[in-house]
């Protein structure tokens, strides 16, 4: 049987621009899940738009090898005419209809194969059957969740039959359950028609248990191909439950929560290894994690009370009371239209409360969902340059202008209008450096990868010098590099006198980084209170707290295996067995109260 | 199985809602007196609020409406700048007037501006707002798809282009409120007006440009534009370019004032063209579209008492009716509402009288259940 796609010696490199697959061997198995891994601009898209030839076809530049899928090259065979054989999703949901009414978008493509009535009918009803979009069919895309829409964009890509699906990315724009739909679809899919998926994903917690084959890309070539757990063990997007198990040297690593622990189960020494039950103080990570609001040291930065808002005609937010102290670093979770962007946007000024109060002792910056609203300059370099220039623009008397910070001491953060131009060039070069962006520094933001655009939006709107950064999902489809270099500045600005409010659905961001933890949920507050007692008590706690709680973080493991002494009862005795009483159970169980009274403040 | 009983199928088919926007254009221009038109873009707004669609699509209704107005306003303003009252009597305001060089047409601008002409205007503009709201409504309520199936296949790739460009009106406003809100947010709030519209029109158009190519790459994949054009739609295209050509050529003839030449060119270019749509729509088929929505009672019945409404108002016109039209001659008379023209107007209502789509108790819920 041959393989149903087969790439040999590709080689391509985008008009005017350096190699990005360089001499790629892979073949694709029948009925494999295969998942492509690598970091940005490692060549992953490019990939995976070889398959269906619009690499080379639509976007142009130097192709040599070949990519056969099943008998037909993508030499000779445009996108349209592998529209049969390769179903392709892009990674952005919105951007993939043609007609308003789902069904009728399914049928597009048969449309254009020229399948005849009746089998089109047939072909629609079953789509609608693997997906499970049946009660969407009447339903207009724009007015779906990103994962329904997802899921619809995939059924439209099913539907013409094809041997192999194609999903670049189809999860990052997704909210942890519309993710989990999808994959879940994607799962199903192969088992019961035997679909042969291939698809990228930056974050495998979800995706790599499903996945039967991986590949690890590396600036353009195969660097590793095998099953996913050998693939992806050392990879710095691999599930924290992997490196959890490479740290404790676990063999085979754990892929899944379910895994891991049956071998915390049976791992005879690591109630020893671990020492004292809890989780050391000072490292970077889960830093504060102790600390609640009434501990906090820092004065109030942003205090809003009974707050109201209702953009629209419809109420998003109600009666929300909340402090950000100066050196918080706060973590909004809830699932989709809980009304954490619209807080976001209510504490920027940006929206107007409809009742209760917003109290600004400091200028608030705020960093949209979607970078691409912002980025306008034709460098990464100019384009932070620009919030400084914009800055030195503005009328120092507004209200809420940047030197009232001065007067607090911070004179190299501040604006002051004849700010030599030098400084704004040093501290722009600091946030670049800071996150990592000095080597693109020359580069158009357009062309950069969303994890890319993401950090130069950062630190476009974080170089004003505003001290309360609001957030809106930094981690959205970044890789593991790009959330690392994230991580790292916003500890380090809420360090610096500063603040940090995200709103994000990533539960591990907000272990590894959050002092304080509120949950939304139907636009009011349902949570609020120091990271590790908000998490501990939730159904969606982080990997290592399902696994060994109480700790939230591999950082937190790791330096406990370094201090470790005396082994206290409780962990010592069936972390597996307890955690999920605990998960199921009510908040505040036994572990997170008592964490509070010994954690050092 | 999973039942929704929501749907986004509009309450009438888009046949049904063309008759309907076409009655109500044409009736404007029937009864252009300013209180008939009132009672059109009431009616239109009434419509918009029932059966509007929940896709973004449907904002742009309130867009137009204040196009129209702008529109309206600078029409208003440039014919009292330009034409010029009987002077005398019913004078508004005396401008300095001004009488442009030759080159620009010679005419004088300013001077007197009279009552009579600023009233004339503006009663004229309502009826361009008047057809804007029924097109609006038309856009706000119909499903653009229904319509592209009844299509003739010749017009089948051009229209569906039109359609999906014109999706991106919406999703162009959407990204503009982002970016001017990241605009704000990105200074803490300061606002800084210089540069202010390069940083506000590149990210939107970068944005719209980006989400373009990748809907035409998701098109691509999807095999569209795979099939080799049929032989009736080459022979049409053939047939099409000969009819433009003779069009063309009547267009030459009459401004060379040969009315014999012009005619026959101009009945073969319109004869040609008739044949072309004829031979890239019949035979040779690509397959039939999926799941064609057909007309029902209510469509046909909502349609023949939407265009009731105009053969209403023209047999109100003939009947010697003088309210429907309205001069702004001196003096000054206000228009007036008959009882008649009024009820044939409010035929156009009768989409009021369908539930909104989605409870529809026929077809799509039933399918859905299944």
């Amino acid at each position: 049987m041959s393989a149903p796609v087969r790439w040999r010696s590709t080689t391509f490199a985008y008009p005017g621009g350096p190699t990005v697959l360089d001499g790629v061997d892979l073949a694709v198995d029948e009925g494999d899940v295969v998942l492509v891994a690598g970091d940005s601009g490692s060549g992953k898209s490019t990939l995976l738009r070889s398959t269906n030839g619009l690499v080379p076809h639509t976007s142009g530049g130097r192709f040599s090898g070949d990519v056969m899928v099943g008998e037909r090259s993508t030499r000779d065979n445009r996108p349209r005419d592998l529209a049969d054989v390769v179903g392709f999703v892009h990674q952005d949901p919105e951007a993939q209809f043609v007609v308003d009414r789902v069904e009728h978008d399914l049928a597009f493509s048969l449309e254009n194969l020229g399948v005849d009535g009746s089998t089109m009918r047939r072909r629609i009803e079953e789509v609608l059957d693997a997906l499970g979009i049946a009660h969407l069919r009447h339903r207009s895309p724009g007015t779906l969740s990103g994962g329904e829409k997802q899921r619809c964009a995939i059924a439209g890509a099913l539907a013409a039959g094809p041997a192999v699906l194609v999903l670049d990315e189809p999860t990052s724009m997704l909210d942890p359950q519309g993710a989990d739909d999808v994959l879940a679809a994607v799962a199903r899919l192969n088992d019961d028609l035997g679909t042969t998926v291939v698809m990228s994903e930056h974050r495998f917690e979800r995706a790599a248990p499903l996945c039967t084959w991986s590949v690890l890309l590396d600036a353009g070539r195969v660097a590793r191909c095998g099953p996913p757990a050998d693939v992806l063990v050392d990879h710095p997007g691999a599930p924290p439950v992997t490196h959890l198990g490479r740290l404790l040297g676990w063999v085979p690593p754990p892929l899944t929560v379910r895994d891991a622990r049956a071998h915390a189960r049976r791992d005879p020494t690591l109630a020893g290894a671990l020492g004292e039950a809890r989780p050391g103080p000072g490292q970077g990570s889960g830093s504060g994690a102790g600390r609640g609001p009434e501990t906090a040291g820092g004065s109030v930065l942003v205090r809003a009370r009974g707050l109201a808002v209702a953009p629209g005609r419809q109420v998003v937010l109600s009666s929300v009371d909340l402090d950000v102290h100066e050196g918080e670093v706060v973590a909004l979770l809830g699932r989709n239209g809980s009304g954490k962007t619209t807080l976001l946007r209510a504490l920027a000024g940006l929206l107007d409360p409809r009742a209760g109060i917003v109290q600004r002792d400091a200028p608030v910056a705020y960093v949209p969902q979607d970078p691409g609203a912002l980025l306008f300059a034709p460098t990464v370099r100019d384009e932070v340059m620009q919030t400084r220039r914009l800055l030195r623009r503005a009328s120092p008397t507004a209200p809420g202008a940047l030197p009232r910070r001065a007067r607090r001491g911070r004179a190299s953060r501040t604006v002051e209008p004849g700010a030599a131009r030098a400084d704004d060039a040093a501290l722009v070069a600091a946030w670049l450096d800071r996150l990592g962006l000095q080597a693109l520094a020359a580069r158009h933001p357009r062309t950069l990868s969303t994890g890319e655009r993401q950090r130069v939006a950062i630190a476009a709107v974080a170089v004003g010098g505003a001290p309360v950064l609001l957030l809106d999902e930094p981690t959205r489809g970044i890789d593991a590099a790009s959330a690392a270099a994230l991580e790292r500045c916003i500890l380090e600005h809420a360090g610096g006198a500063g603040a940090v409010v995200l709103a994000t659905h990533d539960v591990e961001l907000a272990a590894r980084c959050a002092t304080r933890v509120v949950v939304l949920g139907d636009g009011e507050v349902v949570a609020d209170g120091p990271a590790r007692t908000v998490l501990a008590g939730s159904l969606f706690a982080p990997q290592v707290l399902r696994v060994l709680p109480p700790f939230l973080t591999v950082a937190e493991v790791t330096s406990a295996l370094a201090t470790g002494a005396a082994a206290p009862a409780r962990v010592a005795g069936t972390p597996g067995a307890t955690a999920p009483a605990r998960v199921a159970g009510p908040p505040g169980a036994t572990a997170p109260a008592r964490l509070d009274g010994t954690e050092p403040s | 199985m999973i039942t929704s009983d929501r749907t986004d199928v509009p309450a009438l088919h888009s046949l049904a809602w063309l008759a309907w926007a076409l009655a109500a254009a044409a009736s404007v221009q029937i009864a252009p007196s300013p209180l008939y038109v009132a009672v059109v873009v009431a009616v239109c707004l009434a419509v918009v609020m029932v059966h509007r669609r929940p896709e973004p699509a449907a904002r742009a209704f309130p867009v137009l409406l204040g196009l129209a107005t702008t529109f309206v306003a600078v029409r208003v303003v440039l014919t009292v700048l330009t034409v010029h009252g009987s002077g005398g009597a019913g004078v508004l305001v005396r401008l300095p007037q001004i009488t442009l060089p030759r080159l620009l047409g010679g005419f004088a601008v300013g001077g007197a501006v009279s009552w009579s002409v600023a009233w004339q205007a503006a009663a004229e503009g309502l009826v361009v707002v008047g057809v804007m709201a029924a097109f609006g409504a038309f856009n706000a309520v119909a499903s653009p798809h229904e319509l592209l199936q009844r299509v003739p296949r010749a017009f089948h790739e051009p229209a569906l282009v039109l359609s999906v460009a014109l999706a991106f009106v919406p999703a162009t406003m959407e990204a503009a409120a982002a970016v001017r809100e990241a605009d704000r947010a990105r200074t803490a709030g300061q606002a800084v007006r210089r540069g202010r519209l390069v940083r506000q029109v590149v990210p939107v158009l970068e944005t719209g440009l980006e989400r373009a190519v990748h809907l035409a790459e998701s098109m691509d994949a999807r095999g569209f534009g795979r099939a080799a054009p049929a032989p009736g739609e080459q022979v049409a295209a053939w047939v099409g370019l000969a009819g433009t050509l003779s069009l063309g050529g009547a267009l030459v003839a009459l401004v060379g004032r040969a009315s014999t030449v012009a005619l026959l060119l101009g009945g073969a270019g319109l004869g040609c063209l008739a044949l072309a749509v004829a031979f890239a729509s019949v035979g040779w088929g690509r397959s039939p579209a999926y799941r064609r929505r057909a007309t029902d009672r209510r469509d046909r019945l909502v349609a023949l008492a939407a265009l009731a409404a105009p053969v209403g108002l023209v047999v109100f016109d003939r009947l010697g009716d003088g309210s429907l039209r309205w001069r702004a001659a001196l003096p000054l008379r206000p228009p007036t509402l008959h009882a008649g023209p009024v009820a044939a107007l409010l035929l156009l209502a009768a989409p009021l009288l369908v539930a909104p789509g989605g409870n529809r108790g026929a077809a799509p819920g039933q399918e859905a259940g299944r």
